[in-house]
């Protein structure tokens, strides 16, 4: 009678692509789709919208991995403009800071391994500075406005780089420890 | 609470295209305004989006707020551009006068400018709009399968859509269950970090919720064998002679305006000479 | 080969420990299963059977990590040599929750799902397909968004789509809860079918009254892991424990007869006899309610009074509106026409909050709330919303927990709510709907996702709270209906069809079984019987006096002759 030891959890596999990878990035997305919708209801600076719902991609990020946290801000962001009528595709390159935002979250171990191998709360604090690394790295990528959209560097900077850095920044940094504490208790239940 | 994607091209001459075109056309489409700037030949350009835009007979009335919310934010994004930097056209300049407290000239060159962003942006929403509402839902995953997206990751997109509207009615839940406690979702007043807060109630449930029933989604899908060797979409695109003709066209379109970029002016500001008649009066 | 040989599946002294346990779920079990058996597995909450399951269809070990011993063969083949996919040819798995199994957007995306990754070609997957629709019975489902489908509906596409994968075992893990009687009937009948054409079933579920219409060969009863009993279907009848498995009410009664203490019906006498005044205001009165969703009317016209000293019970289809009826009456919901008055006085004015100081409402999903980082936490919120003064929290707290026999869990107010078990998470919300001390009880499912010994026990945790004055449920589970409520609004299309006592609204077996519902083995016999002048029994209970009056009568023949 065989018995069978395995254990897999190696941290290395970061770049692992399985069905779990894939359900969680698709939940990943969808959530940030729902609670990005709703969220334009409260209107922020100019043409950048306060969106609690970016919490969303940097905890998926940070709990699964880079991948899961690169398709949650791509697709996410997509799907809300999609909803909204602008198309999949329009901007692009939105999307894609948003996604590259949950890919740095997922970078985390790489950057923040001191900190995620500690207690709880020591997790949820790398969670909140994932959270903002995210958002000052990833969002770089809306400079690509100077050459897409014709904007000066000055008017991407002040229009839309600076204001959605804080705005998404800030419920980064918030949210993403609560949920780092709410999902912690829960993982050791569930699994595999 | 309705958030599925809408197929509102349903019938049209443009739905019954192969999906993969309406995404080609889009890229090709927003690498080709890209490149130019001289008003004139944004505006055919624009034209051309249009036409396109209406081939896929989108009822009006149903997308006014759509069409409103796209034009005011371009709008804003155009005028904060031309307020903060003004012209950026080198060489001679026809001011007709500085923004009060910022100082930033407004000139000939300056508006030109700006209609030709307005127009550019315009017209890559409009080539956009299609793949909005004239690709049906269950067709996307597909369609970025067959354009080379690794099949794991266009399934993706299709489980996307299928978590949309059950998570939207788990967030319709969850507020009733907090509203029954006494949550409001919108009283009170306060800074951001305030109303981010009031969120935790909303988002944390929903998030560990889903999170949690996705146990059992994985598993199904090990079950079922996915992503362990290549699979067959039941659904069958194919190029017919017309999707052909439209990718060579818009290709076409692609490649002249970038030979164009480097042998004319396309790629630079054009400035109408009544604009410049203006400033010397 | 020698597999023609062997059976089609294979048990052998299996233990499985997972990763992150410390105890195995499941220890020293052996089974076999041959071509065109049914085996019924039952047992309570956490007892093993999914990781069971789990263990047949090769997720243990390939995608659960853990500690292994013992064998499983599927065709003779230790499924460690199999690859997943390959074991999916021969065993096909209905999971416990087909909102979750779907993975299409679409009725035909889910059924092709399987032979998709298997790349099985186009003209086969579209040939199967069609005998899959048509085997299943589901040819009206074709073409509709899998979001758009009742509970029932999910549940037979979810194993349309395992039929797909042209299985020769099927297992399937609690198929039944959450559907309407007359829905859980067509999938049986689906099983058994398939049975009967020489496939195998291996079928999970603790209401074993119902999964009894599957006719299964043998029955496996397993607790904390182990095997129980195992052997055929009548022997489990004698030794199965009528508190944890639900069983029919002549097998119950044959065991009190044979002298079986039974835990009995520990409902408190008192509150049957709750005296109704008609003449004072109703806690809750719909006037021509009309409400719904996006245009459509789901509420179409309902007039009712649920007064203030009764428990009252909505019985009705999946999507009949039962949950839309008590979201209009917490002001969740505005009518389009009608009104709806509390305590006499019309809830126009009045807001969410307000009524959930009159209305405490449970909802069907527990976790759908659960937020805060401790349960204390989570239970100051709604006082706090509220206003009320933080200098009472403590007391609000501790009676909270205490009225829902919570207290006794260990470091019950630092956990987090969502660590608790799914009984202890439907009791904290009930903790949480007591915390803003309402008169009435409004339940949606109670008895959903629990086995029978533990949703029994939350209703009796309910009814035992001091100071309640009515109770109004939202449930599927008829015999939890019948026996709990003064009164019975039956629901069919956004319309009140039937309100009256239990007694009188049974009496049109049409029209019950109009509204999926089905006459239950309990029913029968309280009609049968009587005994209880207009009031329905539970299975103990009934039986106990029909023993009763049985010895009763005997004694008094015995005296006459
Ligand atoms: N992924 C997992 N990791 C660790 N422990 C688990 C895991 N899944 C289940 N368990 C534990 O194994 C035991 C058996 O669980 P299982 O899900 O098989 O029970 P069950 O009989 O199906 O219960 P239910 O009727 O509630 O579905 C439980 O104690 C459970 O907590
Ligand atoms: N938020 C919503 N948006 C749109 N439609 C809804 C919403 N909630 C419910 N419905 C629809 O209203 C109808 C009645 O739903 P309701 O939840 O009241 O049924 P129910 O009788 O409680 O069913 P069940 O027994 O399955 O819980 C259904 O057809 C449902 O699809
Ligand atoms: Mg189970
Ligand atoms: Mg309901």
């Amino acid at each position: 009678m065989a018995t069978m030891q395995m254990d897999r959890s190696d941290r290395s596999r970061l770049w692992e692509v399985t069905s779990r990878t894939i359900v969680y990035a698709a939940i990943g997305a969808a959530l940030y789709g729902v609670l990005g919708l709703f969220s334009f209801l409260l209107p922020g600076t100019q043409n950048v919208t306060i969106r609690p719902a970016f919490a969303i991609v940097t905890f998926f990020g940070y709990a699964f991995g880079p991948i899961v946290g690169l398709f949650a801000g791509f697709v996410g962001n997509a799907i809300i403009d999609q909803l909204q009528g602008s198309g999949f595709l329009t901007y692009w390159n939105w999307s894609l800071a948003n996604g590259l935002a949950g890919l740095v979250a997922g970078l985390a171990p790489l950057y923040l391994a001191a900190y995620m191998a500690g207690n709880i709360s020591r997790r949820a604090i790398g969670g909140a500075i994932a959270g903002g690394v995210a958002a000052i790295i990833g969002f770089l990528f809306v400079f690509s406005d100077i050459w897409v959209g014709g904007s000066s560097p000055q008017t991407v900077l002040t229009g839309s780089y600076v204001p959605v850095v804080i705005a998404d920044l800030i419920a980064a940094v918030i949210l993403t420890p609560v949920l780092v504490y709410a999902w912690e208790p829960m993982k050791d239940q569930l699994g595999r | 609470m309705n958030i599925a994607p809408r197929f509102l091209g349903r019938g049209s001459w443009l739905s019954r295209r192969d999906p993969r075109v309406l995404v080609i056309v889009v890229v090709f489409f927003i690498f080709a305004t890209i490149q130019v700037w001289d008003a004139r030949l944004v505006f055919l350009l624009l034209v051309l989006a249009f036409a396109w835009y209406r081939s896929a007979a989108i009822p009006f009335s149903a997308v006014r707020r759509n069409w409103i919310f796209a034009l005011s934010f371009v709008t804003i994004l155009v005028l904060l551009n031309s307020v903060l930097t003004g012209e950026r056209v080198p060489g001679a300049e026809h001011r007709y006068f500085n923004i009060p407290l910022l100082g930033t000239p407004v000139s000939a060159e300056s508006l030109s400018y700006a209609a030709s962003q307005w127009m550019r942006y315009i017209a890559m929403v409009a080539i956009g709009f299609p793949v909005a509402f004239c690709v049906a839902p269950a067709d996307f995953g597909v369609t970025f399968a067959r354009l080379g997206i690794p099949e794991k990751f266009a399934f993706g997109v299709d489980l996307t859509f299928r978590f949309l509207p059950s998570l939207a009615a788990d967030y319709q839940q969850t507020i009733d269950a907090q509203r029954v406690r006494g949550y409001d979702p919108t009283g009170g007043k306060g800074g951001p970090v305030f109303r981010l807060k009031r969120m935790i109630p909303i988002l944390t449930p929903l998030t560990v919720n889903a999170i949690a029933g996705a146990e059992d989604t994985i598993d199904a899908m090990d079950l079922r064998g996915f992503g362990t060797g290549k699979r067959t979409w039941l659904r069958h695109l194919r190029f017919d002679r017309t999707d052909g003709l439209i990718i060579a066209g818009f290709g076409a379109l692609l490649v002249a305006v970038t030979v164009a970029g480097y042998v004319t002016t396309s790629s630079r500001i054009w400035v109408p000479q009544f604009l410049i008649d203006l400033a010397s009066r | 080969m020698t597999s023609t040989a062997a059976p089609l599946l294979e048990v052998e002294r299996l233990t499985f420990r997972y990763r992150r346990a410390t105890e195995p779920a499941i220890r020293d079990l052996s089974l076999t299963l041959a071509a065109g058996e049914v085996l019924l597995v039952a047992g309570p909450s956490g007892c093993g059977k999914s990781t069971l399951i789990r263990a047949i269809n090769g997720l243990i070990p390939h995608a659960y990590p853990g500690e292994l011993s013992g064998s499983v063969r599927i065709d003779g083949r230790a499924t460690t040599d199999l690859k997943l996919r390959d074991i999916g040819r021969t065993v096909g798995t209905v999971l416990q929750d087909p909102a979750k199994q779907i993975v299409g957007a679409t009725v035909e995306a889910e059924l092709a799902f399987g032979p998709e990754n298997l790349g099985v070609a186009r003209e086969e997957i579209r040939a199967r397909i069609d005998r899959v629709v048509g085997r299943a019975g589901i040819q009206e489902l074709v073409g509709r968004d899998t979001a758009a489908l009742s509970g029932g509906e999910r549940q037979l596409v979810a194993t349309a789509g395992t039929l797909m994968m042209e299985p020769r075992l099927y297992v399937v893990d609690e198929p039944l809860a959450n559907l309407d009687p007359a829905t859980a009937e067509r999938l049986l009948l689906l099983l058994r079918e398939l049975a009967d054409r020489g496939d195998a079933v291996l079928i999970v579920e603790h209401r074993v009254e119902e999964a009894l219409d599957l006719r299964p060969d043998r029955v496996l009863y397993l607790d904390e892991g182990r095997e129980r009993y195992h052997g055929p279907l009548d022997g489990f009848l004698r030794i199965a424990d009528p508190d944890a498995v639900k069983l029919p009410f002549e097998v119950v009664l044959e065991r009190v007869r044979a002298g079986a203490r039974t835990a009995g019906d520990r409902r408190p006498a008192a509150d049957l006899e709750r005296p109704v005044d008609r003449s004072e205001p109703a806690r809750l009165e719909f006037r021509g309610v009309r409400a719904g969703y996006g245009g459509t009317d789901v509420l179409r016209g309902v007039d009712a009074r649920l007064e203030r000293r009764e428990t009252v019970a909505v019985l009705g289809p999946n999507g009949s509106g039962k949950t839309t009826l008590f979201r209009t009456a917490m002001h969740l919901l505005p009518v389009t026409a009608g009104d709806v008055l509390v305590d006499g006085t019309s809830i126009a004015g009045r807001g969410v909050a307000d009524l959930a100081t009159v209305f405490g409402y449970v909802f069907q999903s527990p976790s759908q709330m659960l937020f805060a980082r401790t349960v204390r936490e989570e239970l100051v919120f709604g006082p706090r919303n509220l206003g009320r003064d933080p200098k009472t929290f403590d007391a609000i707290v501790e009676d909270a927990l205490r009225r829902t026999a919570l207290d006794g869990v260990e470091g019950i107010l630092e956990r987090p709510p969502l660590t608790l078990s799914f009984g202890q998470q439907k009791r904290l919300a009930l903790a949480i709907a007591l915390a803003l001390e309402p008169p009435t009880l409004i339940l949606d499912e109670p008895s959903a996702g629990q086995d029978h010994r533990t949703s029994s026990g939350f209703m009796r945790e309910v009814l035992a709270v001091p100071g309640l004055e009515s109770l109004y449920l939202v449930t599927h589970d008829v015999d939890l209906a019948l026996t709990h409520a003064d009164r019975i609004l039956l629901f069919r299309d956004g319309e009140v069809v039937a309100d009256g006592p239990p007694t009188a609204v049974i009496e049109d077996e049409a029209r019950w079984i109009a509204c999926n519902l089905r006459p239950t083995s309990l029913l029968r016999a309280n009609v049968r019987w009587r005994v209880a002048n207009g009031r329905f029994l539970s299975a103990e209970a009934l039986a106990q006096r029909i023993v009763a009056s049985d010895r009763g009568r005997a004694h008094a023949q015995e005296g006459r002759s």
